[in-house]
């Protein structure tokens, strides 16, 4: 059977994984977790984890090793071609690459039902899987990645969107894993000619999650977006970077981060926009805020605008704080009790947010999992 | 009842160490109206907010009762589910809820389980109808993003759907074009003529008497520096109008 990688390469990016030091914060005061220090509990098993894939009929999507045998040409476009490892656990997610599925849509296809990818991992059990899309010029899709991470179990993983000219593709993540789980994956797109590509990621679980969320734009005409949203409860950490990188000019990108944490949840943001000298007429926009609902909860938000052009728009926009006294008071003042003010603000905080995923269904998840982590 | 009524005695608040009111004698009948006029900074908003409960508000003295029931006791969502309601001057936006499912929660709170949400929405269009609101209001998040008449409006909605015993209206009227004035008074009107609203009394604060062309007033109180120093009929607010406040504050004796 072909293999996604011969064991050179698997070897190197092993090596890369112990190599790299990405410069995260040391544990502090408030972030408690060395990140550089994290090993899979076990190198994970050839076997491991589980995908099962749900289509729309005009898009191929099948597992990595079917996508080989099959649709290798289609496979080699797209694969290692969008991610530029900034992290270590993408160096880690490619060396174990085996798990893993491939969406193609083809030219001018608009798929209106989501793409439906399940990644399953049983407790205690380290799980690697790599998605792959493919979507070709003007096609139009959107496909929902969800995992079901059994207790203890360790998730480290990847997804790679390439695009051809003028395609429009959604890719959503969320994650609801218990506790005692880790959950790294690192995501990166590659938009052609005039597309537009959109991440949305909620990282609602796990004791360590870690989201890595990047758009290369080295077309012009794009339009970028990236949607993020987190809420450490308890002991959990969440962990998470965006980068929009303007390589070239007369392109748009929107990234939307909403964050809580409450009880002892640690949570930190790097939101990175880099406009090259020679990105003119480029139009970026960050706007991230946080809300900490309790005295033991911490989020750093850290947003980075490196703009290297002269004409263009960068919008820039950061708040972190508690629940508004007067927005309390004002639906208090309704007649609505006091915990309840306080529950919807903080859903309606998250509300623009989760407008952003696809299908009513996972909105209405994210809302419940939401509403659960307000309450608790 | 002798105790029915908004009844406040010698209430006296603090803000932020500052003695605003100094002593408030006000008692509103159901199904009355009570105007209370006053130049800027006499404490008419302070009485909103000391009665509704806002945390800032320090009452330091005296009382305030609801149809008998201590409100001074009572946290601001329970004053509201005993029948007060308060119009905001500067109401609050909160993205992310809304405004027909804000409506609903707080239809429920005050009046719970009277209506189906089918019902609700009936009412809710209906009273948007008598305001002028377009439906595409119910698509939008609590005043994010309203103008000042558009949050105006939606105050005036929503006392129209909870239908309070008693409402105050904190210079409702401000910032509003003449037409939406006419909204307001549309408002009251429709609401004291419902057979939830037949008996609600109403506190009207306004700095200016053009709002009372549209809502009669059976009782106008001049409130000057935290204190009701003159008590009347309709005819005191178009004195106000013609004099001004100074005549009225030199008049009493008011303090500077």
């Amino acid at each position: 059977m072909p293999s996604l990688l011969d064991p050179k390469e698997r070897a190197a990016a092993l090596e890369a994984f112990a190599g790299t030091v990405s410069g995260r914060e040391k544990p502090s005061r408030y972030w408690k977790i060395d990140v550089e220090a994290i090993v899979p509990p076990s190198n994970g098993a050839a076997a491991a984890g589980t995908v099962s894939i749900q289509r729309p009929t005009p898009v191929i999507a099948c597992d990595l090793h079917a996508a080989l045998r099959n649709h290798a040409p289609l496979l080699e476009r797209a694969f290692r071609r969008a991610i530029e490892p900034r992290h270590k656990f993408a160096h880690l997610a490619l060396a174990h690459a085996d798990l893993g599925a491939f969406v193609y849509v083809p030219a001018g296809c608009a798929a209106d039902e989501p793409i439906v990818i399940r990644y399953a991992a049983k407790p205690g059990e380290t799980i690697f899987p790599y998605t792959v899309v493919l979507a070709e010029a003007g096609s139009r899709a959107t496909v929902v990645e969800r995992l079901e991470a059994g207790a203890g179990s360790f998730v480290c993983g990847v997804a790679e969107i390439v695009t051809g000219e003028s395609a429009d593709l959604t890719y959503a993540s969320a994650q609801f894993a218990p506790s005692d789980a880790s959950v790294l994956f690192t995501r990166a797109a590659r938009p052609g000619r005039d597309a537009r590509v959109t991440w949305a990621s909620a990282e609602l679980g796990g004791k360590l999650s870690l989201s890595d969320l990047a758009v290369n734009i080295s077309e012009p005409g794009i339009d970028a977006g990236i949607t993020a949203l987190f809420f450490p409860t308890g002991s959990e950490h969440v962990d998470v970077l965006s980068n929009i990188d303007h390589r070239v000019g007369d392109s748009t990108s929107r990234t939307l981060v909403k964050s809580a944490a409450s009880g002892s949840g640690q949570g930190r943001y790097l939101g990175n926009i880099r406009i090259a000298a020679n990105a003119q007429h480029s139009d970026a926009s960050l706007r991230d805020d946080s809300l900490l609902l309790s005295k033991g909860a911490h989020i750093d938000s850290i947003p980075a605008l490196e703009i290297g052009a002269n004409d263009v728009k960068a919008f820039h926009g950061a708040t972190v704080g508690a629940l508004d006294e007067e927005s309390i008071f004002y639906m208090t003042s309704r007649g609505i009790e006091r915990a309840e003010a306080e529950r919807m603000i903080a859903l309606g905080f998250f509300e623009p947010a989760i407008d952003r995923f696809p299908t009513e269904e996972l909105r209405d998840e994210l809302r419940a999992a939401l509403k659960e982590k307000v309450t608790s | 009842m002798a105790d029915q009524g908004l009844r406040i005695t010698g209430l006296r608040c603090s803000v932020e160490g500052n003695e605003i009111l100094k002593g408030i004698d006000l008692a509103v009948e159901p199904g009355r109206v009570h105007a209370l006029m006053g130049p800027n900074g006499s404490g008419k908003s302070t009485l909103a907010f000391s009665l509704t409960g806002h945390p800032k508000y320090d009452v330091t003295a005296g009382s305030a009762t609801l149809d008998g029931e201590d409100l001074l006791a009572l946290a601001p969502d329970k004053r509201a589910r005993a029948g007060l309601f308060l119009s905001f001057q500067y109401p609050a936006a909160i993205p992310g809820v809304k405004v027909p499912n804000f409506l609903f929660a707080a239809r429920q709170a005050v009046r719970p389980g009277e209506l189906t949400p089918a019902k609700f929405r009936a009412l809710l269009l209906e009273r948007m109808d008598v305001l002028g609101m377009d439906p595409s209001f119910l698509g939008r998040y609590l005043n994010d993003g309203f103008s000042g008449g558009e949050k105006k409006r939606l105050e005036m909605l929503q006392m129209a759907v909870i239908a309070p015993k008693y409402a105050i209206l904190d210079e409702t009227d401000s910032g509003l074009d003449i037409d939406a004035v006419k909204d307001v008074g549309e408002t009251v009107k429709a609401l004291r003529a419902s057979d939830e609203g037949r008996a609600t009394g109403f506190l009207v604060i306004t700095h200016y008497p053009r709002i009372l062309q549209h809502v009669t007033a059976d009782v106008v109180h001049v409130m000057i520096d935290g204190r009701i120093v003159k008590t009347g009929g309709p005819d005191l607010a178009n004195r106000v109008e013609r004099e001004g406040y100074d005549v009225i504050r030199e008049e009493t004796g008011a303090l500077a």
